[in-house]
């Protein structure tokens, strides 16, 4: 660990996989298996996936989504079809990521001044458009607590060639009246247009509200909630100190010391002016109808993730 | 007299307060006053009044020139020379004497008001409540074990407090008191904030409109409870109240050093970014439900009645030429 890892990691710092990047890791993985795999260690693996994601990553609609793609293709077609269905949901998602970045991108004008808030790969796409447009744009990146993800946001942009402010969470109010727009990522949006994003994010939005500024979400169709449609809660989950401090901290610490630190956050529609998605700008509440002309009706005939893996279960008897 | 003059026990208190060594408004306030009273026990230059009042103005000088923004220092810089200058002693004990009881009267003051307030504060606390603060204030700490020792709050929520984490000392002093904590990160202020009953939280400074200026997140932390319509109280000595404002100039928001929030190795590896370290912001009067002072529960919008009542000779001095402009070292003569 280099002294720089060190300094950062007492506070708490950690890389971890944005929601669109599992998203792409769960399916490379998937696709591996799938060639190199019966059918029943296959069905096994979806599973031991699933049950990971429902862990650990609860609210990552990205990655529930695609595993109830390949489970329902799973259970109709065996693995014959699977190895083409991945790779063509992995090239999909990467064009809507693309498209959903370039549709937000076009909300810039030359010279505004931007906040963003952790380290969405949907953000990053977002200003490497801009980038590729020659839009210049000066950038507000918070730190993000807890993670830290903010420090390599920041990291990303300067590599890109913006103007990057970096500052604590808690000065997001104060600069927020010198800021033009905020940009944010999701990790899943419910059913009302609702936005799970990183912890933080709906303080920002708020900042944002009473200081009109405009928030738009950058987030391709796959990061929709298709369970929330039913009245599911999208479950947030949280860490303890062990998110914002190393150990040696810690003990420096009271032993009845206690930290709850929340992952995400749920920005309402309200505070969302829009969500850039590769269909287009939608008003958040307006993502049941775009989902309606998608599907042809609304609710779109989708079978609920929990029903397939039982399924999946009785089928494979795992 | 010449900057040798000055005991190495006060330049080492003024030297504490600008290394944030001796933080928090009443620490400094009261490091304040003691210097001034060391000050005036070490004097060892000729014994008359007016040389010592020249010796005293140049102390308060240096004083407040270590912590533009901390209000409380020149406000208790202020009473002091105000007190000597009122007195108008006619020999050297007298005008001794009469600093040295007057520092110590401030800092008895300053100390009973904390106890005061707390107890104002508590009775606003409902049954069961979940309170959060901000930051660590010593007066906010005392309010809330106050609180607490009547039975009526369940949990406090205190943010870290980047990039200082003060919200540790916070969370280990209410835990010290017996008073259940949980420590958040400020991302996740409004996460909590619909448990939240009541805000508690302290001010480096009042402006004359009732605006706090105080460690920054507060303002950010006043929105999310204004928007769960959860109360704010601020908790503040009159003293924190600045009488600059009246007079327009507005309170400086200080930018610290990049490294107080990433290493300095970070620092150098990323040079085109700006690492922006406000200390402070301001937390808009109609944000604040009530200011809770030693001397009564005040409509924030009513501060310049506080201003009025307790620093009315302040008021004059500054009215004449902005406290940046006052040489006390003149104007004691």
């Amino acid at each position: 660990m280099s002294f720089l890892e060190k300094d950062l990691s007492k506070h708490g710092f950690r890389q971890r996989a944005t929601g669109s990047e599992m998203v792409f890791t769960t399916l490379d993985m998937l696709l591996d298996y799938s060639v190199s795999s019966d059918e029943k260690s296959f069905a096994r693996e979806l599973l031991n996936i699933y049950e990971r994601i429902v862990a650990e990553r609860p609210a990552s609609a990205g990655v529930l989504n695609i595993l109830r793609i390949i489970i329902e293709s799973f259970l109709k077609n065996g693995l014959q079809t699977i190895s083409s269905l991945i790779t063509d949901l992995r090239s999909g998602y990467d064009k809507a990521l693309w498209a959903s970045a370039e549709v937000a991108c076009k909300r810039v004008s030359k010279g505004d001044v931007l906040m963003t808030n952790s380290n969405s790969l949907a953000v990053r796409r977002f200003f490497a458009k801009l980038k590729e447009e020659n839009i210049d744009a000066e950038v507000y990146v918070p730190e993000s607590r807890p993670g830290l993800e903010g420090l390599l946001l920041a990291e990303y942009l300067e590599e890109l060639g913006f103007n990057v402010n970096l500052i604590v969470d808690s000065a997001m109010r104060y600069f927020m009246k010198n800021v033009d727009k905020v940009f944010l990522g999701a990790e899943a949006v419910a059913a009302n247009g609702a936005v799970v994003s990183k912890a933080g994010s709906s303080l920002m939005a708020l900042d944002a509200k009473e200081a009109r500024v405009r928030v738009y979400v950058i987030a391709p169709l796959l990061k929709f909630s298709f369970e929330s449609i039913y009245g599911e809660m999208i479950k947030l989950p949280e860490g303890g100190w062990e998110l914002l401090m190393d150990d040696e901290t810690r003990n420096t610490l009271p032993l009845n010391y206690v930290a709850r630190a929340p992952l995400y956050d749920v920005t309402p529609p309200e505070y969302i002016d829009a969500i850039a998605t590769e269909y287009g700008i939608f008003s958040p509440q307006a993502i049941p109808i775009l989902l309606r002309e998608i599907y042809g009706s609304y609710p779109p005939g989708i079978t609920p993730l929990p029903k397939l893996v039982k399924q999946l279960k009785e089928v494979y008897n795992i | 007299m010449t900057e040798q003059g000055v005991p190495t026990k006060v330049l080492e208190i003024a030297e504490g307060i600008k290394t944030m060594r001796i933080r928090g408004a009443g620490k400094i306030a009261r490091a304040a006053a003691e210097a001034l009273k060391i000050a005036t026990l070490e004097y060892g230059g000729p014994k008359d009044v007016s040389s010592f009042k020249k010796y005293i103005g140049k102390v308060a000088d240096l004083l407040i020139s270590t912590r533009p923004t901390a209000v409380s220092l020149p406000n208790a810089v202020m009473y002091i020379l105000s007190s000597l200058h009122r007195a108008n002693p006619g020999t050297f004990d007298d005008a001794a004497n009469t600093v040295v009881f007057f520092a110590e009267k401030f800092i008895d003051e300053s100390i009973n008001a904390v106890k005061i307030i707390s107890e104002t504060a508590a009775k606003r606390i409902r049954e069961n409540s979940v309170i959060l603060t901000h930051c660590h204030s010593s007066v906010a700490v005392s309010a809330i074990t106050e609180a607490y020792k009547l039975g009526r709050v369940l949990k406090v929520y205190s943010t870290e407090t980047r990039p200082f984490y003060q919200g540790r000392i916070t969370a280990k002093q209410l835990l010290e008191n017996g008073v259940p904590v949980v420590q958040i990160p400020d991302s996740a202020v409004r996460y909590v904030m619909h448990e939240v009953d009541h805000v508690i939280i302290g001010a480096d400074t009042v402006a004359s409109n009732g605006a706090v200026v105080n460690k920054i997140g507060t303002s950010q932390v006043a929105l999310a409870a204004k928007e769960a319509r959860v109360r704010v109280y601020v908790v503040a000595e009159t003293y924190k109240f600045s009488p600059t404002t009246l007079v327009g100039e507005p309170v400086p928001i200080e930018f610290r050093e990049p490294t107080e929030i990433v290493p300095e190795a970070w620092v150098q590896k990323h040079p085109r970014i700006k690492v922006l370290n406000p200390s402070f912001d301001v937390t808009p009067p109609e944000y604040v439900d009530a200011i809770i002072t030693e001397i009564g529960v005040i409509p924030p919008q009513a501060a310049i009645l506080v201003l009025m009542e307790r620093m009315g000779w302040a008021l004059d001095k500054i009215k004449q030429g902005g406290l940046t402009k006052i040489k006390f070292e003149d104007y004691a003569e």
